[in-house]
């Protein structure tokens, strides 16, 4: 049974979001699974060696994980700005910090594969439907609209990067697949921000679910294609794809939208 | 650049800040440490800890939301990098200073009431000067606002809090430590990443001066506003015989207990603004000085 004095899910709502969002909780959680590794990668993590194809292939791939981790960083920092309280405030203050890091081994990671300038290596291989969704993301938080934008962000977002992270992971490289482990956890927690702040506003007002609704229709098609070109550069058969695809959607249905 | 801007990033922060001097540490005290008796039972006590802590607060609002606001201004991914490392240390410095102020027994549901009470108006000008650059976008002007002018003040200030609480208020210093030793990382990246902008960009000097000016002069007030507040001599007598040697403490070779409040004003304003003069000057920028409120 769970123990109503230290776990969190026993706690009555106010006293739950206190915690779960606060800098305390973040340092627990980060600590248990950052603190033996370095760049996301555990020090007993062999390397492997890629051949020529593979390697640029994955290259491509981790320069579009770092336009979604941009996309990441630069909308949750604007985030803070229009947040409605303290407490929201300081939770997207730890997933700024969160996709500061993802940035930084994806990047560190591309430097372990020989890419000497990562930043011209990724405007040169960005993909457009992703670069298209980063814009349309910004516009929403530049545009101050915190449910739209709290909802391309957390929800739409960091679905899509779980999902295609979780499957990658699957088949990467030793030290790819610990770099993206590390920041599939980090993830859960962003989408349980977004589905707490979210349910709670999409319980009293069903002018919300609409309005999310419409920016889901606009949106899904670029994170559907973005997601369909980084299975093709992983090389996942064709008809595979739609399967991570639908996981996807699935997972952004659990969330409560569909 | 990029070798200067490796010692700012998120797996260097990591290791010297949340696995470095906060291990171990709960709102960046040690676990169990309470706020010393005479700060909750004495009522003059206690009211002057909340107004001192509501402008930490105000202050640290104003930081959290410079720093993040700069990120999407930054030139260049690792200085982003850096920036949402500062950012949570805002967020942090937020966090430990609203804790303090339900520990000194503020309701949490009176929390903003008691925080628009006792902000000081000054200090609310001093955030909006900065916060109109960082509006603006303007990435050279708001690093210098937030990470030379207001992170130095920031600085000076915690140095002395933390010496004045340091034999009285053991688990107040402890929390101060870990913010010092932040501002220090982020006054370091103030200095070493703007230099080089400011030689970029020179006609922004101008306009960078009036800022630090406007800031300056709010700043001072903010002082001078605090220290009129001070307790009368008699109270402060009774404090000081209260407290007895704990409260008796010294800073930049002052004994604060025994000098008038106003001296200790002019001693804080003249250490911020010589530390100012000094960062300023490191990165190309002519001190202005603001007429004295």
């Amino acid at each position: 049974m769970a123990d109503p004095g230290t776990d969190v899910h026993a706690f009555a709502p106010d006293r739950f979001i206190e915690e779960v969002h606060s800098f305390e909780f973040w340092f627990q959680a980060v600590e248990g699974y950052l603190s033996e590794t370095r760049y996301g990668r555990r020090p007993e993590t062999p390397d492997v060696r890629l051949d020529d194809a593979e390697r640029d292939r994955l290259v491509t791939v981790l320069c579009n994980y770092c336009v979604g981790e941009t996309a990441a960083l630069e909308g949750a920092s604007g985030l803070v700005a229009i947040a409605p309280n303290r407490l929201t405030k300081i939770f997207l203050s730890t997933q700024v910090v969160d996709e500061g890091r993802h940035l930084e081994v994806l990047l560190h990671r591309l430097g372990d594969l020989g890419v000497a300038s990562p930043e011209a290596e990724i405007e040169k291989r960005a993909s457009r439907s992703l670069l298209a969704f980063k814009k349309r993301l910004l516009d929403l938080v530049a545009g101050k609209d915190w449910e739209a934008a709290i909802f391309a962000q957390n929800v739409i977002l960091e679905a899509l990067e779980f999902t295609v992270f979780q499957a990658h992971a699957e088949t990467a490289d030793p030290v790819t697949r610990d770099v993206l482990l590390g920041i599939v956890k980090d993830e859960r927690r962003h989408i349980g921000f977004g589905e707490n702040e979210l349910g709670r506003r999409l319980k009293t007002s069903p002018t919300t679910r609409v309005r999310l609704g419409a920016i889901q229709r606009e949106l899904d098609p670029l994170v559907l294609a973005a997601c369909d070109e980084t299975l093709a550069q992983l090389g996942t058969p064709r008809s595979e794809r739609p399967e991570v695809g639908r996981s996807y959607l699935a997972a952004v249905e659990r969330l409560g939208f569909a | 650049m990029a070798d200067f801007l490796s010692a700012y990033s998120i797996q260097y922060w990591l290791e010297s800040c949340p696995q470095g001097y906060l291990d171990g540490t709960e709102y960046g005290h040690a676990p169990g440490e309470k706020e010393p008796d005479p700060f909750v039972s004495d009522p003059m006590l206690r009211e002057r800890a909340i107004q001192s802590t509501v402008q930490l607060v105000v202050g640290e609002r104003c930081a959290l939301a410079a720093s993040s606001g700069l990120i999407n201004a930054a030139p260049d991914e690792a200085s982003k990098r850096y920036l949402a490392t500062q950012t949570l240390d805002e967020a942090r410095h937020v966090e430990i200073f609203t804790q303090r102020l339900y520990d000194l027994g503020v309701p949490k549901s009176d929390l903003e009431s008691v925080i628009r009470e006792h902000a000081n108006p000054n200090l609310v000008k001093f955030a909006e000067v900065l916060l109109e650059k960082v509006d603006r976008k303007d990435f050279v002007a708001g690093v210098v606002g937030q990470n030379i002018v207001l992170e130095g003040m920031a600085f000076t200030v915690f140095e002395m809090m933390h010496a004045m609480n340091q034999k009285v208020n053991k688990k107040f210093a402890h929390t101060l430590s870990g913010t010092i030793a932040d501002e220090r990382r982020h006054v370091g990246f103030g200095e070493n990443r703007i230099g080089s902008l400011i030689q970029q960009h020179p006609e922004k000097k101008p306009e960078i001066e009036r800022m630090q000016r406007d800031m300056s002069y709010f700043m001072l007030a903010t002082f001078a506003d605090a220290f009129r507040k001070a307790p009368s001599e008699e109270e402060r007598a009774r404090i000081r015989a209260e407290l007895g040697e704990r409260g008796d403490v010294e800073w930049q070779g002052k004994s604060l207990a025994s000098v008038d409040p106003s001296e200790i004003e002019a001693l804080l304003a003249d250490t911020v603004l010589k530390e100012f003069k000094l960062r300023l000057g490191r990165v190309g920028i002519e001190y202005q000085s603001p007429v004295r409120p």
